[in-house]
């Protein structure tokens, strides 16, 4: 037994009691934790703890107005499917619409009503009640509106359609005022522009590219943003897929967008030159007696003038590639041609435009199945006569300087970010007494706002669409909240509801709910004949459930022009901001996944690999290979983009499908105040468009701006999810032509397998 | 001469000590605190009110779904909010000072922070819906709930090695209410392996495996999705 002396008794006692003390505790800390089961105080009537509970919607991300399904678990949304019902489309969704829950759910909304207190645009906003913030605005209205002054009130919404439209319109009514404007970045003046002067068409048509089997895209990215993106994808995949000859497609663009990027022939014409070479096309129909019509000889004169070789010099087109085209055209129908996005985005948009309408007629396209197809009167609003293209926009902020308004209203609408010259714009905003913004989200224009009354995001609100471009006959949805409101907001409807009664209009609604109710009561008693339900109680509960509705009925599509119609048909060459020797290049800004830029805040959308360059987080410059060579700068080379208005800063990105004279970059990056996800990524391209205007619709010619491209000396690495686009030799796809593959498949012999 | 080392040693002698009764400590301390606050055969947690299963399903025999509305249509069997039970209990037994607690939590609108007894880890997919339309009584997994004042599991196994051994259950007689599960069964995975062995499904109703009928789900990712 060895000696312990008092000292070390003590201490080897302590080492032991701290040791059964550890040994609690270690047990106490790696126990399984008690699981509490929290019952609810009340149960709810609306669903089943566990049980999903899916409600049927409209998405509002874009204006195509696709319907939704959204999984909603404990009274919270879960995911965002395509409703299969809908008939625009179908059961699709694109990213955009997948990423709505962010929207809702996002860290960055507004969570009440806010009211500037420091210098407009500095971040001294002050949490207030709703009945301050909207008592501001409206006793500033109502001394307007004693005064007769009304009109110097001006209302800037987003694209809204349906009751929301109307419940505006009877808002500027009471008020006084004629400047209610509708704004959307990428609204289609042109395409209305055209289809008015042509088909003399208030509406848009519908293209049936569903049914079409020889498609002539001038432009249009249907794909991924041209009009309806998720109805048009469904409608070529059936073009191309089934029992029936394969859909054939021609992209005519200077820069492959994803649409060109599936087409079996891209055709890279020279930018802004899309209308004379569909009017080459036009001509050699008619000059090669393809074309039949009475008013042949009219068409003749006409076209005089766009001979194949003389298009072909203009475009950059072979007149050989031209021929074949316009064979192909007449010869391989059904067919249509459809024009946009960059073909329309030039100073000629309009006669382009106007252009492949004529070239739909000559190849008897308007009318048929797989052509171009009229819809009947929608049966709710769809105000395009209230949307502001880009003279009225700067109209607006010509008026905002001569002081002639004092109260601006402004819809979830970010024209400060979309407005090519945006500083201007927003400076002259600046002049306004009183800046309202309803808008869920702090972004640019939110910013510049003295009273923000945040509105509910669509998933929490009552609305209801009509889809523009259709889908050949009258449908229409209606939009439900799926989610009780997160935060204290309103929806929009309400607060104009509200700010109307405070202005001394009283509606006779007493809710957004109750307003779309009515609105949707006056097209059930149009309608009792095709809607078999019995009362309106019945037909409101399965308008409910089913998300849409829709009537069967066509319209019949026999189109005679009248002689100014042909006689208006020529396209002058696109004009072009900048010199050419000074700045070489045509900037051609696109719509990304982020469409206008109000998907940037979304981290989905922004970690999702741009569908062409597999780029996320971030901007790019696409530059040809053969370009960068000349310039000597290699991928991820950071560059100055200049162009007469001003310069802005993005790596090189090497495309090789864009014509080496253009160069191009995405839109919905460069955000400055719009939350945590978009803030200080990248450049926006509309800060340096020079504000060059389509006279034919007043919209912007975002493709008219000439840039050059200065090194920095800098080096950045792009981040993307590709590495090379080639596959080095190593023959890792295969490629066979469609003849060989026929003849493999009958030389393969067949060995009966004895049973 | 003899060399020893234990003159070098004999400084850390009384550090080497310490750490021996040290770690006899903690292995004291641990399995201490493992006897006197861990059954290891059976959690019975005491509940914030001391309800009894007892008095509702078995005195007075109320149905187990009564409650729990839940179990035949979602994955979690639920359970009652507040306002069920202050729907009897505003006239039933309104002064035992039970009741009077959960009055209390009804009138503070709270809810009562019942403590889970039958949990399952997390990478266990179960579904109540699907067993008890297909017929499965309560009883087959949780015993006889019914005659239990305060609901106990046995949660541990600790006869042998549990991945697959749990050959105690004795699950005799589905359609018969009060049968099933005892409390000597583990909760454990033998007993969903054992009875989804014996059983297969006829028309979405569980019959005896003899009967024939669609298999039942004995792959892994039938629970473990």
């Amino acid at each position: 037994m060895p000696n312990i002396d008092r000292r070390d008794f003590i201490k080897l006692v302590g080492a032991g009691g701290v040791g059964v003390g550890a040994g609690v505790v270690l047990r106490e800390t790696i126990r399984d934790p008690r699981e509490h089961l929290i019952p609810h105080v009340l149960a709810p009537e609306d669903y089943s703890s566990g049980v999903a509970t899916w409600y049927n919607s409209v998405c509002t991300m874009c204006k195509s107005g696709c319907g939704i399904s959204v999984r909603t678990r404990e009274g919270r949304a879960k995911k965002i499917e395509g409703n299969p019902s809908h008939a625009v489309n179908q059961g699709g969704l694109c990213a955009l619409g997948q990423a709505g829950l962010q929207v809702l759910y996002n860290p960055d909304r507004l969570t009440g009503p806010l009211i500037q207190s420091g210098t407009r645009g500095s971040d001294g906003f002050n949490q207030v009640t709703w009945d301050a913030g909207l008592g501001r605005v409206a006793s500033r209205i109502d001394v307007l509106k004693a005064a007769g002054r009304g009109d110097r009130v001006a209302l800037l919404t987003h694209g809204v359609g349906g009751t929301l439209a109307t419940l505006f319109e009877r808002f500027a009514e009471s008020i006084g005022t004629p400047r209610l404007h509708h704004y959307d970045y990428d609204h289609p003046h042109a395409l209305y522009a055209a289809n008015h002067q042509f088909f003399g068409e208030q509406h848009l048509p519908y293209y049936d590219v569903k049914n079409t089997r020889y498609l002539l895209s001038f432009g249009a990215d249907f794909l991924s943003s041209w009009l309806s993106p998720v109805h048009h994808s469904l409608g070529f995949a059936q073009s191309r897929g089934g029992d029936h000859a394969r859909g054939h497609l021609v992209q005519i663009e200077p820069r492959m967008s994803l649409s060109g990027a599936a087409a079996d022939e891209w055709v890279p014409a020279k930018t802004g030159t899309e209308g004379i070479l569909a009017l080459g096309l036009a001509h050699h129909i008619v000059a090669s007696g393809l074309y039949r019509g009475s008013d042949a000889d009219e068409w003749r004169q006409v076209l005089a003038g766009y001979e194949l070789e003389k298009v072909a010099a203009q475009t950059d087109v072979s007149a050989d590639t031209l021929e074949h085209l316009a064979e192909s055209f007449v010869n391989k129908g059904p067919s249509l041609a459809i024009g946009g996005d960059g073909a329309a985005n030039n100073t000629n948009g309009v006669d382009t435009l106007v252009a492949i309408n004529a070239l739909n007629y000559l190849a008897g396209n308007i009318g048929r199945a797989g052509g171009v197809l009229f819809n009947p009167e929608p049966a709710g609003a769809i105000p395009h006569n209230r949307q502001a293209n880009f003279r009225d926009m700067m109209s607006l902020a010509a008026a905002a300087r001569g002081d002639e308004i004092e109260v601006l209203i402004i819809n979830d609408t970010n024209p400060v970010f979309t407005m090519a010259d945006n500083p201007e714009f927003a400076a002259a905003m600046s002049n306004v007494p009183l800046i309202v913004s309803l808008s869920s989200f702090m972004d640019e224009t939110t910013a510049i706002a003295d009273v923000v009354l945040p509105s509910h995001v669509y998933l929490e609100s009552w609305g209801d669409a009509f889809p523009e471009i259709g889908v050949g006959f009258s449908i229409g949805a209606v939009s439900q909240p799926v989610v009780a409101p997160l935060y204290n907001t309103q929806a929009t409807g309400d607060i104009v509801l509200e700010l109307a009664k405070r202005t001394g209009d009283t509606m006779p609604w007493s809710s957004m709910e109750a307003c779309v109710k009515d609105n949707w009561r006056a097209i059930y008693e149009q309608s009792d004949s095709s809607t078999q339900a019995e009362s309106f109680d019945t037909f409101w509960t399965s308008l409910l459930k089913a998300g849409v509705w829709g009537k069967s009925n066509h319209r019949d599509a026999t189109v005679t022009l009248d002689k100014s119609a042909i006689a208006g048909v020529g396209v002058q060459a696109p004009e072009f901001s900048g010199d050419s020797a000074d700045y070489p290049f045509v900037l051609q800004p696109y719509l990304s996944t982020m469409h206008d830029g109000r998907g940037a805040n979304l981290p989905w959308v922004q970690e999702l690999p741009d569908p062409m360059t597999s780029v996320v987080y971030g901007s790019w410059v696409e530059l040809n290979p053969t370009t960068a060579e000349e310039l000597s700068l290699v991928e991820g080379d950071l560059v100055n983009i200049e162009s007469p208005e001003g310069s802005i800063q993005a790596p090189v990105l090497l495309f090789p499908a864009i014509r080496p004279d253009v160069v191009a970059m995405p839109i919905g990056q460069g955000h400055t105040n719009y939350g945590r996800y978009a803030n200080g990524r990248g450049a926006n391209p509309l800060e340096i468009l020079s504000p060059l205007i389509d006279e034919g619709s007043g919209g912007l010619a975002s493709n008219a701006t000439r840039v050059r491209i200065l090194a920095t000396g800098d080096h950045v690495d792009i981040v993307k999810t590709s590495g090379k686009s080639r596959d080095l030799g190593r023959d890792i796809v295969q490629t066979t032509s469609g003849d060989d593959h026929t003849a493999q498949m009958n030389n393969i012999p067949i060995t009966v397998i004895p049973t | 001469m003899n060399v020893s080392i234990q003159p070098a040693l004999k400084s850390l002698r009384t550090a080497a000590l310490m750490a021996l009764f040290a770690f006899i400590g903690i292995c004291f301390g641990y399995f201490f605190n493992f006897l006197i606050t861990d059954n290891p055969q059976v959690s019975a947690p005491e509940q914030p009110i001391a309800f009894s299963h007892k008095i509702h399903a078995g005195d007075n025999d109320i149905p187990c779904q009564y409650c729990h509305t839940e179990a035949r249509r979602s994955p979690s069997a639920g359970v009652p909010s507040v306002n069920k039970c202050m729907g009897c209990h505003t006239e039933v037994a309104t002064e035992s000072p039970l009741i009077r607690q959960v009055t209390e939590y009804w009138e503070n609108k709270e809810p009562i922070p019942w403590i889970k007894v039958h949990d399952l880890p997390d990478f266990v997919h179960f579904t109540h819906k699907r067993h008890v339309q297909a017929g499965v009584a309560c009883q087959t997994c949780h015993g006889p709930v019914e005659t239990m004042d305060r609901v106990a599991v046995h949660s541990r196994n600790n006869d042998g090695p549990t991945l697959f051994a749990s050959t105690t259950g004795q699950i005799t007689n589905l359609e018969a209410s009060n049968s099933g599960a005892t409390q000597n069964d583990h909760w454990e995975m033998g007993l969903c392996l054992n009875c989804h062995k014996q059983h297969d499904v006829v028309d979405g109703k569980a019959v005896r495996a003899a009967e024939g009928g669609f298999d039942n789900g004995l792959d892994c990712w039938t629970c473990h999705k």
